[in-house]
């Protein structure tokens, strides 16, 4: 046991912090709850109250967005010492029953939101989708994700990433069904034993393909590929790389004006976390008639949807504004008439806080792609 | 206590699209998603809560193909002592009272109980009938749709929940089955390091001859009943859409709402 | 050549309507069966329904005891294993009730009975009986036969067949228990009525679901009159917590409560499908929705395309007007 909770400490590095309070500083939800991430990180180093400090609720209020690591000085990440409290929860098999059904659905379906593994791909319904087959050289193997997947509202995203390759005659093939959870949320809740496992299984499945480049579409993918499948042979993009790249060789043009003034809100684990700022804004800037704004608070500063950390599944009991309502005031105070976005949590958070807020007229929240497929036509 | 508990896998065709195969007697159940039966789940829930109170055993038994390995040993992660499944194309399933005779012979080849949990409900079935079936082919008593569980000295005090927010409270010599219900508990989670660490544990793999039940004892052609024929109703599938004003609608609807029995 | 037996079923000094559904059905099925119907009644002091049930019956057949002053599986099973020994009907119908499941298939073992559950139909082909049940969440209907000998049991899902009025004049016969005492391996203790305080919509029969469509607070009542008026508790979409309409712990979906109500009307919910996630396991389901596309009307059983504002306060006084 002594074993076990020393590491712990050395795990996260936890007497590195020098409890400087740029964390908590910096941290989005500390407007909605009582979460201290500096005093996590101060509190973690007593073995003892290991137990005591994963059963507080706040543990769970974290969204991963990674500002906290960003901002600290000594290069800690005090995320991670969140998440290894939720694992301790997790390994104790007490967490709430939407935790506990998307860890199980990942398990068995190999899809957090308890589909059929065999109805992955029913979105190519009626397209034509190239596919990829293990051992056949391709030089973009594309990565659905599970949510853009299943939910009826985000499907569009992939179909129009189809469209889009299809007229640039890129050379890309999708994944059958065997495509399976990326598990950056499996980590994010804490299930360490589940994530091992995936990153193993899915490193060798995705190997199998003989891809140059291995492309996500939503950056949770992106990020988690990227920064923890440390075997994948595929260089990791997402999806704006390419796109961006297409665009940028003249492959495809944009030819149709889409006369909106558009804000761009910065995926956390697209920005903040991998540093990508440029391509959406780029991809964006190509559609014919666009104006592009800028929120106050963007690229490193820009502010989370509250959609990440496995936050889908876990509600936070605050009776305070989200800060999606917030990100989607800013926006109507800019004047945008679309905000764009390019992560599928950020297009539910932001679409759900737009509607709750009544701004439907003014207003939407769409995913690059869904821009770009009109600007296709 | 000396615990057995029962469960089965099903597909969830809560969202799925159903279609008969070409035997006309099953469906084509190519696309489904499947799970423990939910029900079940809180079987197991509880007789690991029962083993963590009072001490003992837990025994899971499952009906069913390998695919329910992984059922099993999420069980058996979550405190289940050792597991026997039981596997032959021989078995009728869609005879509750054929599967009721095999888990007997499963049970009763294992030597004595206190206590034996089935689900109430299979998602997939519906029968209620196996746990209630199994009881009196083991000759205990039982008590069905169980939504709590005291153990006291030689005997359960449960209570049964009936309809419309009613319980009834009842005290059952053990042993005995008892076929739990949905809520009784929050069922923990299998974490996939203790999955892994419960492959050391026993998992059975039974077939009729090795229970000594005689084929004609659980086959299709021996049962007492036929499926005759599977089939899709019609119009059931898609909503029913009201028409009229909309004081016509709410006319209509509460009409189905008070005269079709749904209030 | 046989008899339709039907089982009343009774607590707490009222006949249960699955009885008077059952033998709604019966008539039809003892003619064919070429037979009488006739009621079981086992209680302690019925007479009273005896009376009422001979309006439906051929006969009545009752056994007055004070061992049945409340239900028992067991006991139920003893006297009703010699009955059918002694008079051997054709079909026995039982409801497939919290009383019925609890009881039927241990009879079945018992007298090795051929037994189909949850039947919703009861159909006639080449002169058999063919019981319709179903399976996979209601999605396939299956037709069953018999290849046992009578009697055949059967268990019948409440509300299937509606109920028509009884004018028969059956004969009534009260018959000696042959339990002579009481079973010390099951006992009854009480009835525990449902508590009441803080909802558990997880628990809940019927509920009503309210979504952003209600726009605000103050249109919350619209609501609150609907759900008194048919005896609901009150949930909603993420968007209706959120708005702090409702607490945390009335959201149904992925990061709220899965629900599994017998009734779910959704009012002004879209039908996210983490919210359909949430809900989809209720039995029937009613969405009142002005979007014609809303993905809330692919779950639904009823769907009410139309303005919410104008429809409700109609469904409610339309409700109350008919339940009196």
């Amino acid at each position: 046991m002594t074993e076990e909770l020393q590491s712990f400490i050395e795990k996260y590095d936890l007497l590195g912090c020098i409890q400087c309070g740029r964390c908590t500083g910096g941290c989005p939800v500390t407007v909605r709850t009582d979460l201290n991430v500096r005093r996590f990180v101060y509190d973690t180093v007593d073995e003892e109250a290991l137990e005591e400090l994963a059963k507080m609720p706040e543990v769970w209020d974290c969204t991963a967005c990674n500002t906290c690591a960003v901002r600290c000085p000594k290069g800690l990440k005090p995320v991670e010492v969140l998440i290894g409290l939720r694992n301790i929860m997790v390994e104790s098999g007490v967490v709430q029953p939407t935790v506990r059904d998307a860890l199980e659905s990942v398990f068995r379906e190999g899809n957090p939101w308890d589909k059929s593994r065999a109805t992955r791909n029913d979105w190519m319904k009626d397209l034509e989708v190239k596919m990829a087959e293990p051992g056949e050289p391709v030089e973009n193997l594309i990565f659905v994700c599970c949510t853009i997947a299943y939910d009826p509202k985000l499907q569009v995203v992939a179909q129009n990433l189809v469209k889009l390759l299809n007229k640039a005659g890129v050379d890309y093939g999708f994944m059958d069904t065997s495509e399976t959870c990326c598990s950056s949320e499996v980590h994010n809740l804490g299930e360490e034993g589940l994530f091992e496992m995936m990153v193993e299984d899915n490193t060798e499945l995705l190997n199998e393909y003989a891809a140059k480049r291995l492309v996500a579409i939503s950056p949770h993918c992106y990020s988690v590929f990227k920064n923890q499948y440390p075997d994948l042979k595929a260089e990791v993009l997402h999806y704006t790389h390419l796109v961006g790249e297409i665009l940028e060789d003249k492959k495809l043009e944009l030819t149709r004006e889409l006369p909106e003034k558009i804000v761009f809100h910065d995926p956390c684990f697209l920005g903040k976390q991998n540093n990508v700022y440029d391509e959406p804004r780029y991809v964006l800037g190509q559609i014919p008639g666009a104006e592009l704004l800028e929120f106050d608070r963007s690229r490193e500063r820009s502010l989370c949807c509250e959609g990440g950390g496995g936050k889908m599944w876990v509600e936070t009991e605050s009776k305070k504004e989200r800060l999606s309502e917030t990100r989607v005031k800013d926006a109507k105070e800019l004047g945008a008439t679309v905000l764009a976005v390019a992560c599928p949590f950020c297009v539910l958070t932001l679409d759900d806080s737009l509607k709750a807020k009544g701004f439907e007229e003014e207003m939407r929240v769409a995913e690059i792609l869904e821009l770009l497929g009109e600007a296709l036509d | 206590m000396k615990t057995f508990v029962c469960i089965k896998r099903v597909p969830d065709t809560s969202e799925a699209e159903v279609k008969v195969d070409a035997t006309g007697k099953e469906v084509d159940s190519s696309r489904f998603s499947f799970d423990i039966n939910d029900a079940d789940n809180y079987a197991v829930e509880e007789a690991i809560l029962i083993k963590e109170a009072k001490e003992g055993t837990v025994q899971v038994i499952c009906l069913g193909p390998k695919d329910a390995d992984v059922m099993i040993r999420m069980a058996l992660a979550k405190g289940g002592d050792s597991a026997i499944r039981v596997e032959d194309p021989r078995i009728f399933a869609k005879d509750p009272l054929q599967v009721a005779k095999v888990l007997a012979a499963t049970i009763k080849q294992e030597g004595d109980f206190d206590l034996v949990l089935t689900g109430c409900m299979s998602a997939d079935n519906w029968n209620m009938a196996v746990g209630v079936a199994l009881a009196e082919e083991l000759g205990v008593p039982h008590a069905a749709m169980v939504n709590k569980v005291e153990v006291l000295d030689g005997k359960v005090k449960v209570n049964r929940e009936l309809e419309g927010g009613l319980s009834e409270v009842l005290e059952v010599s053990l042993p005995a089955v008892l076929t739990i219900q949905t809520g009784i508990n929050e069922p923990r989670y299998a974490p996939i390091r203790g999955i892994r660490a419960a492959q050391k544990k026993e998992l059975k793999v039974l077939g009729l001859d090795d229970l000594g039940v005689a084929e004609d004892e659980v086959s299709e052609a021996n049962s007492l009943i036929e499926l005759m024929q599977m089939y899709v109703p019609e119009l059931e599938s898609k909503a029913e859409i009201i028409e009229g004003e909309p004081e016509e609608k709410a006319e209509i609807m509460a009409q189905k709402l008070v005269k079709g029995g749904l209030l | 050549m046989g008899d339709l037996f039907v089982l009343a079923e009774h607590r707490q000094g009222e006949l249960r309507e699955i009885t008077f559904e059952m033998l709604s059905k019966a008539p039809e099925v003892a003619k064919e069966l070429g037979g009488d119907v006739v009621t079981v009644l086992l209680g302690s002091g019925v007479d009273a329904f005896a009376e009422k049930l001979a309006a439906y019956s051929d006969k009545v057949l009752y056994v007055d005891d004070p061992l049945f002053a409340d239900y028992n599986s067991d006991k139920y099973q003893k006297v009703l294993a010699e009955l059918l020994k002694t008079h051997k009907p054709d079909v026995f119908m039982v409801g497939h009730t919290t009383q019925g499941v609890d009881m039927a298939p241990a009879l079945a073992v018992e007298l090795k009975l051929p037994m189909v559950t949850d039947v919703m139909d009861i159909h006639f082909s080449d002169g058999k009986l063919s019981p319709v049940r179903q399976y996979y969440s209601g999605k396939v209907n299956a037709d069953f036969g018999f290849k046992g000998d009578p009697p055949y049991l059967l268990t019948i899902r409440e509300a299937s067949f509606e109920i028509v009025e009884g004018s028969k004049q059956g004969a009534i016969e009260k018959v000696e228990s042959p339990l002579k005492e009481d079973l010390d391996y099951r006992r009854f203790i009480e009835y525990i009525e449902a508590e009441v305080g803080d909802v558990d919509i997880t628990q809940s029969e019927i509920l009503v679901a309210v979504g952003r469509g209600i726009r605000e607070d103050k249109n919350m009542t619209l609501i609150e009159d609907l759900a008194k008026a048919i005896g609901a508790d009150i949930c909603g979409s993420r968007a209706a917590t959120d708005a702090g309409w409702l607490p945390h712990d009335r959201q149904v979906g992925t990061s709220g409560r899965v629900v599994k109500p017998k009734l779910y009307i959704a009012i002004g919910i879209s039908g996210a499908f983490q919210h359909l996630a949430g809900m989809k396991g209720a039995k029937t389901i009613v969405a009142i929705n002005k979007d014609p596309d809303a993905p809330i009307f692919t779950e639904a059983d009823y769907a009410i395309i139309d303005d919410l504002f104008k429809v409700v306060p109609k469904l409610t006084e339309k409700i109350t007007e008919l339940k009196g």
